[in-house]
């Protein structure tokens, strides 16, 4: 009977448990990215969110990511240890500084080929590396939304031109539009009319992303900006975080952004100086999933440094 | 030019679909009749829809493919509707090719911000009452004119600007002999153009209408945008419950990032300090305000001295607290 092997054919397993396994490792596989992002295992379709006050190394945490994923893995017979693929950075504060992040790249350029010169890198690998990077600002939220709705086709152009693919995607920040949002008219109309709302914004910035990865596996990483000011000043974050209990900002986030959320990190500056400058030094912990240590690390003219 | 068709498309966006069939005969009626089944006016309302849905939903209908068109053509309209994708590259070439930076004229603090204030950015002087604020501002708006660089924009909210001031940092400058500069001394201060601003609605409309200017800019153009105190602005609307204030404080924000940005203006702004818990004093634009500019820096004056320090309370590059001393005679 036919509908028997049917069902046959149905209950036959696909794959073993290998075969999935690493049919799953190269198609999402494990991305190393620099400390503080180091301690978990991070892999394409988790959504990080890196939360803070206002000036904690947030947006520095992101140019690094970015350019441990724009470099090579190995260029000339030079290890640079990159993943060598495209990172999308989506501006939402409009503030990104790209002279930084040319900075920052430079000094990878450096240190990794360890030439004598202490000035000296590859303009050609430089500039492969920066068009690696693409970049796009949004003023409002229906430009955000816009940008969302319509990258799956302009990854795919990038991607003919590049060769590669993304492995990337960063939001700085998530929330840069809360506020207004909130206050966008809600039209009262009636049938299945949606307004823009923060709500229905928030929604579709979710679904939009989820259907973007299914076609482009990318690791998100969103930063956002602590709303302490209403409630809690950014001092008691800063007391709360390394030790006793877990930072009490508030939340505001819709709960759909939040549920989408795969890890959570906190990262915030601490009040203690390093010993041999002026330094400022940042700690950071991971709050989802919970891992009972803390890192500590300064930002300078060279990156983010993690200090013992 | 490129302003103008944005805003011609912003229009688009909202438009209903209806009025939209001239210029795309492919949102034909039959289209029309199905967005509107599905409670679609606009394109603004596709912005909030499963787009992968709809298509599934056109799948159903007679004329699918018709109706997948029109989507297709609704996509490429939002594709319009964003800034423009760049690389790091192209980034990094119009960061050096057209954001310059603009020395203020006093040496120190120009030496300290390695060149003075950069165009793009938005930079934040916050200190307590005759710290200095002002006289930084009047200094680089001169300076800017002074040097022939082009038009400054001064929004004076509390009547803070001084022509005198001006007029007298222009013509103290060891490089213009006193008769050169007191002849040339109209011609420069035209180039320094002051509004008064009492509120939060006419600085946004300022903002907005010279965004729109700025697309049709003539003859010299416009390299710093001053707002004196933008604080003085802000606060009043802010506090109590309504979430008001901070959408127009954030509103603010955008747009003068965006005059920054995309018209390579150096804006600077100033923030006053009030009294705070415990009497200590904090700006006046707190938690919600700091992460807004590109730039903070804290000023503070000794007034025996009469020496002011300038110090980094946010920076792209450098770090937060180095310090310089100034004075501005």
């Amino acid at each position: 009977m036919a509908s028997v092997s049917a069902v046959k054919d149905w209950i036959k397993p696909d794959e073993t448990a290998k075969e999935m396994l690493t049919r799953l490792f190269t198609e999402r596989p494990f991305l190393p990215l620099p400390p503080p992002l180091h301690k978990l295992p991070l892999r394409a379709g988790n959504v990080v969110e890196i939360v803070g006050p206002p000036s904690s190394a947030k947006t520095h945490i992101l140019m690094q990511a970015a350019i441990s994923c724009i470099l090579p893995k190995e260029w000339k017979g030079i290890q640079f240890g990159g993943m060598d693929r495209l990172a999308v950075f989506v501006d939402l504060d409009c503030r990104f500084d790209v002279l930084r992040l040319s900075q920052l790249l430079k000094h990878k350029l450096i240190q990794a080929s360890n030439k004598k010169s202490q000035t000296e890198y590859d303009e050609e690998l430089f500039a492969a590396c920066m068009r690696r990077f693409l970049y796009i600002r949004c003023y409002d939220s229906s430009e955000f939304l816009a940008t969302l709705k319509t990258m799956n086709y302009q990854l795919q152009k990038k991607k003919e031109i590049q060769g590669v693919g993304v492995h990337l995607l960063m939001l700085d920040s998530i929330g840069a539009f809360y506020w207004m949002d909130r206050s966008l008219p809600s039209l009262l109309v009636g049938g299945d009319r949606k307004s823009l709302s923060l709500q229905s914004v928030t929604e579709n910035v979710v679904q939009d992303i989820q259907k973007l990865l299914l076609v482009h596996p990318m690791l998100v990483l969103a930063s956002k900006t602590t709303n302490s000011g209403d409630k809690y000043s950014a001092d008691e974050v800063r007391r709360n975080i390394g030790s006793g209990p877990r930072p009490k900002h508030r939340e505001y986030m819709p709960s759909v952004w939040q549920s989408f959320v795969t890890h959570r990190i906190h990262v915030a500056a601490s009040d203690e100086n390093s010993d041999h400058q002026r330094q400022l030094i940042y700690l950071t912990e991971w709050v989802s999933p919970s891992i009972n240590s803390s890192d500590k690390f300064i930002v300078n003219d060279d990156g983010v440094f993690l200090i013992s | 030019m490129q302003e103008r068709q944005n805003t011609e498309e912003k229009e688009s966006l909202m438009a209903p679909l209806k009025t939209l069939e001239a210029d795309y005969p492919i949102f034909d009626s039959n289209f029309q009749q199905f967005c509107a089944s599905h409670g679609i006016f606009s394109v603004e309302d596709f912005l909030v829809r499963d787009i992968y849905m709809l298509v599934a939903l056109a799948e159903e209908h007679d004329n699918s493919d018709r109706l997948k068109q029109a989507i297709t053509e609704i996509l490429s309209i939002m594709d319009s509707q964003h800034q423009s994708w760049l690389n790091g590259f192209e980034l990094l070439e119009d960061s050096q090719k057209s954001k310059n930076i603009l020395p203020t004229g006093c040496e120190r603090i120009d030496a300290f911000l390695q060149g003075g204030l950069r165009e793009g950015f938005l930079t934040e002087l916050v200190g307590p009452s005759s710290s200095g604020k002002t006289q930084v501002c009047l200094l680089a708006a001169s300076n800017v004119a002074k040097r022939r660089l082009g038009k400054v924009m001064f929004l004076d909210t509390g009547n803070s600007f001084s022509p005198k001031r001006i007029a007298y940092f222009i013509s103290n400058t060891p490089e213009h002999a006193d008769n050169e500069a007191n002849r040339s001394l109209p011609h420069i201060l035209d180039n320094i153009l002051c509004h008064s601003v009492f509120d939060i609605f006419t600085l946004l409309d300022v903002l907005q209408q010279l965004l729109n200017n700025l697309t049709y800019q003539i003859g010299q153009r416009l390299r710093m945008l001053i707002v004196d105190s933008i604080s003085s602005l802000i606060t009043p609307v802010l506090g109590g419950a309504g979430t008001h204030g901070h959408a127009l404080m954030a509103f603010a924000g955008v747009l003068l990032k965006k005059l920054a940005h995309e018209y390579n203006l150096s804006v600077l702004i100033t923030n006053h300090m009030v009294a705070g818990e415990g009497g200590v004093t904090k700006p006046a634009l707190g938690e919600s305000w700091k992460s807004i500019p590109h730039i903070r820096l804290l000023l503070s004056r000794d007034c025996i001295s009469n020496i002011s320090g300038m110090s980094i309370l946010r920076h792209p590059c450098m770090a937060i607290g180095e310090r310089v001393d100034f004075t501005i005679l």
